[in-house]
């Protein structure tokens, strides 16, 4: 519990000179409360939508570049039935695309494993302890590779089109 | 953009001879204002709606306007002559951009609408100047049910009796809600979401059952028809569409036209193993009823998986019209369209129920505009089909077999595992899909929004896991021969023959509206709200709305006395969704490309939720 203290006085410390200060409300710190009613203050204001830097160096892609993941992932894909929500190559259908750059959750590696992983409210299923972890990352691996340049924020309807399937 | 208006010339003779109305039928307004029905106008000898309306004309009660889902309004003011006056008269936002198909309804001068997800209903004064709303009911809809709807999240209308409006919720509820009040009176599960059962089919409410049925043909679900008392939400009764008899409701009362069609368990026989417990036959498409033989007809969605090697046999009864005792739901007769489905032709389109002059008597029929492409006459009684010509162009069948009702399957065109057929028409959205036909007994004939599209389909591997798809093949598709995307036609049900076609540019994804006026309705992929002579077909008037039509036009008569139009504009469903790969600009995080069936239609219409409401 020392140690942790003296390591979020430091980050205060540092935070201080960038960013405004949140301003303390309520009773000071520590005074008279248990650990766990304990106001913990706060570095920096706390921005809306911005995803966490502080993720355990555990979620990171032991795949990353892995061509043999990446193929395995493919096959994945088909075998989950991630392919009839999100499209061939990850062109969008039931489910957002996943070929477009643009990411509802998140695009790094660790977001896209968390969306895998804990499943989202609007209908992703939860794969977590359903499949192995080392399969949602080479699933990771696959889907990241779908939308390298593919941002089509402009339409201008003289260009290329891409086969999509109905239900 | 060009629409060309082909009239088959030799029948064009007919077509106005049978048009010629031999009592002229208009609907009255009494002092209150309020219509009187005329009851069965017939102006086609031996041409009747088999059920009616025993509401007022003015009014527009349940999901096809009557219990045979003519779609046809007595009401008649607005006629060939001067629909070239049309205008919009008010309109309003159901605050939802996604596909609005189904209907508003309108009972006792209240306007009721049911958005697609979250499943928001309104009521709306129409007594009033700006229509102000009575109430607004925000149902409890659990948001994971988005993500389990195969075909966008849309709702397909309520259904009015008793004081009450009856609907689903994607979520796999059944609600009933006061209709004066907007205060929810029960909320009943009825479809299990985590199996991939979504609902957004109309109900139909008979004898003080609410009937009700559940998507999900593409998550490998178990389909059925369920029954629920209207006054306490309690589920009455339920008949599965695969399985043993005793579940599917099949006892000695049952009888199948065709001797194929007969024999124990069925259900189970005529599925490899237990396959038929995610087999699909899913009930997300219209129901009629029929309260002289008090039966209750639907049909069925395709089989699942689309990969048909791990489903060997018939897959009863999957891709079938079903006829269910409405007390009971005892099967009294089924008849399977497509049996083995290997293309997703569900059987799902509404059946229309209206007694035919066949072969020198008046028969009770059937009639049923299939995704195979097939235009069905079928003896509603017993399940006899008596004509089924194909209605689009097609190439995977040469003609259905009277002896059997089967239909002769070209081999080239059958899909397989490892396989990548090429060009089958119709595609997977068949020749006509969710879109209803709508009848008028004043010129005999039905008037059926199509579409002109085929597919290649390649079948791969797939995996049966709960609440994910259960499909196994891609099948891109592109429009037909001909260029054009879809075409809205006049069909004689008696011979089988299309008497007139309107081509569109693109699928004519919005539903048909016939009305005593010689008017028929119906609106466009790309946002045209348009007017014909259900004559000729000679287009009389067009508006265009907001946003792409995929919703059904009805008619009502306001407070004022006069006839008014009403129909959603809002693209989506599969067509203006996965079709289309258009997403709601207000998506900012999926941009996904243009999908290469309709790569132009988003030049012409944009996500939308608007009702349009348009009057002379």
């Amino acid at each position: 519990m020392r140690a942790s203290i003296i390591v979020l006085g430091t980050t205060v410390i540092l935070a201080a000179a960038t960013a405004p200060r949140v301003v303390r409300q309520g009773p000071s710190p520590n005074a008279g409360a248990t650990d766990s009613m304990r106001f913990v203050a706060h570095p920096d204001n706390i921005p809306p939508g911005f995803p966490s830097t502080d993720r355990p160096l555990a979620l990171k892609n032991p795949y990353e570049g892995n061509a043999q993941a990446l193929k395995t992932g493919a096959q994945l894909y088909v075998a989950y039935n991630c392919i009839d929500c999100h499209g061939a190559d990850g062109s969008g259908a039931m489910g957002p695309s996943l070929a477009d750059s643009r990411w509802h959750f998140g695009g790094t590696a660790a977001e896209v494993f968390e969306s895998i992983y804990q499943g989202r409210p609007d209908g992703m299923p939860t794969w977590g302890g359903r499949i192995t972890n080392d399969q949602i990352w080479m699933l990771v691996t696959y889907v990241r590779s779908l939308s390298a340049g593919k941002d089509v924020a402009t339409e201008n309807f003289a260009g290329a089109t891409v086969e999509r399937t109905g239900h | 953009m060009t629409r060309r208006l082909t009239i088959a010339r030799f029948l064009i003779v007919a077509a106005v001879a049978a048009c010629t109305p031999s009592s002229q039928t208009t609907a009255r307004t009494d002092s209150t204002g309020t219509a009187k029905s005329t009851g069965a106008a017939t102006s086609v000898a031996g041409t009747r709606i088999a059920a009616p309306r025993t509401t007022p004309a003015g009014e527009w009660q349940m999901p096809g306007g009557d219990y045979s889902s003519s779609r046809f309004s007595d009401l008649s003011q607005i006629t060939a002559a001067n629909a070239v006056n049309l205008r919009a008269s008010w309109t309003f936002s159901t605050g939802v951009l996604r596909g609005h198909e189904g209907q508003p309804l309108v009972v006792n001068n209240t306007m009721y609408v049911v958005t697609p997800y979250p499943n928001v209903s309104y009521a709306i004064d129409l007594t009033q100047a700006g229509q102000p709303l009575k109430w607004k009911f925000r149902p409890e809809n659990s948001q994971a049910a988005t993500g389990q709807a195969c075909c966008d999240v849309v709702n397909r209308g309520a259904a009015y009796a008793d004081g009450k409006i009856f609907y689903n919720l994607l979520d796999g509820h059944t609600v009933a809600v006061d209709a004066s009040t907007g205060k929810q009176l029960w909320r009943t599960k009825v479809a299990d979401l985590t199996r991939g059962e979504t609902m957004t089919m109309a109900p139909i409410v008979v004898k003080g059952k609410v009937l009700v049925g559940s998507s999900g043909g593409e998550m490998g679900v178990r389909g059925w028809l369920a029954a629920i008392d209207a006054s306490t939400g309690k589920e009455v009764w339920r008949g599965y569409n695969t399985g043993s008899d005793r579940d599917m409701k099949v006892g000695p009362r049952f009888k199948a036209f065709y001797a194929q069609d007969n024999g124990k368990d069925l259900g189970l026989t005529s599925w490899p193993g237990d396959t038929w417990k995610q087999g699909g036959g899913a009930v997300w498409g219209w129901l009629s009823y029929d309260p002289e033989l008090n039966l209750v007809y639907y049909g069925t969605s395709n089989p699942g998986p689309w990969n048909e090697g791990v489903r060997k046999g018939d897959n009863k009864w999957s891709c079938a019209i079903m006829a269910r005792d409405a007390d009971t739901g005892e099967l009294r007769w089924a008849f399977q369209v497509t049996p083995h489905d290997m293309w997703d032709y569900d059987t799902v389109n509404e059946n229309i129920l209206v007694d035919l002059p066949l072969g020198g008597t008046t028969r009770k029929t059937l009639v049923h505009f299939d995704r195979n492409g097939f235009g069905y006459t079928i003896d509603r009684a017993t399940g006899e089909v008596l004509v089924a010509q194909p209605f689009v162009q097609m190439n995977w069948s040469t003609g259905v077999d009277l002896k059997t009702g089967r239909p002769n399957v070209v081999p080239e065109k059958m899909t397989a595992e490892g396989k990548n057929v090429k060009d089958i028409c119709p595609s997977l959205e068949g020749g006509k899909n969710q879109q209803p036909a709508a009848f008028s007994p004043r010129t005999g004939l039905f008037y059926v929004p199509t579409n002109n599209l085929c597919m290649d389909f390649e079948v791969r591997p797939v995996s049966y896991i709960p609440g994910t798809p259960y499909i196994g093949a891609n099948a891109p598709e592109k429009k037909g021969p001909g260029g054009h995307g879809g075409e809205f036609i006049a069909w004689d049900a008696t011979t089988g023959k299309k008497v007139w076609g309107i081509e569109e540019p693109f699928p004519v994804w919005g539903g048909a509206l016939a009305t005593a006026g010689g008017v028929v309705f119906y609106g466009t992929l790309d946002g045209w709200f348009k007017a014909v002579d259900a004559s000729s077909g000679k287009e009389l008037w067009k508006f265009k709305v907001g946003s792409g039509v995929v919703g059904n036009p009805i008619s009502y008569l306001g407070p004022d006395g006069k006839q008014y139009i009403a129909v959603y504009s809002g693209i989506g469903g599969d067509m203006g969704l996965l079709i289309a790969g258009d997403v709601a600009a207000n998506l900012p995080y999926d941009v996904r490309e243009r999908g290469s069936t309709l790569p132009d239609l988003g030049r012409w219409t944009s996500w939308g939720g608007m009702l349009f409401v348009f009057s002379l």
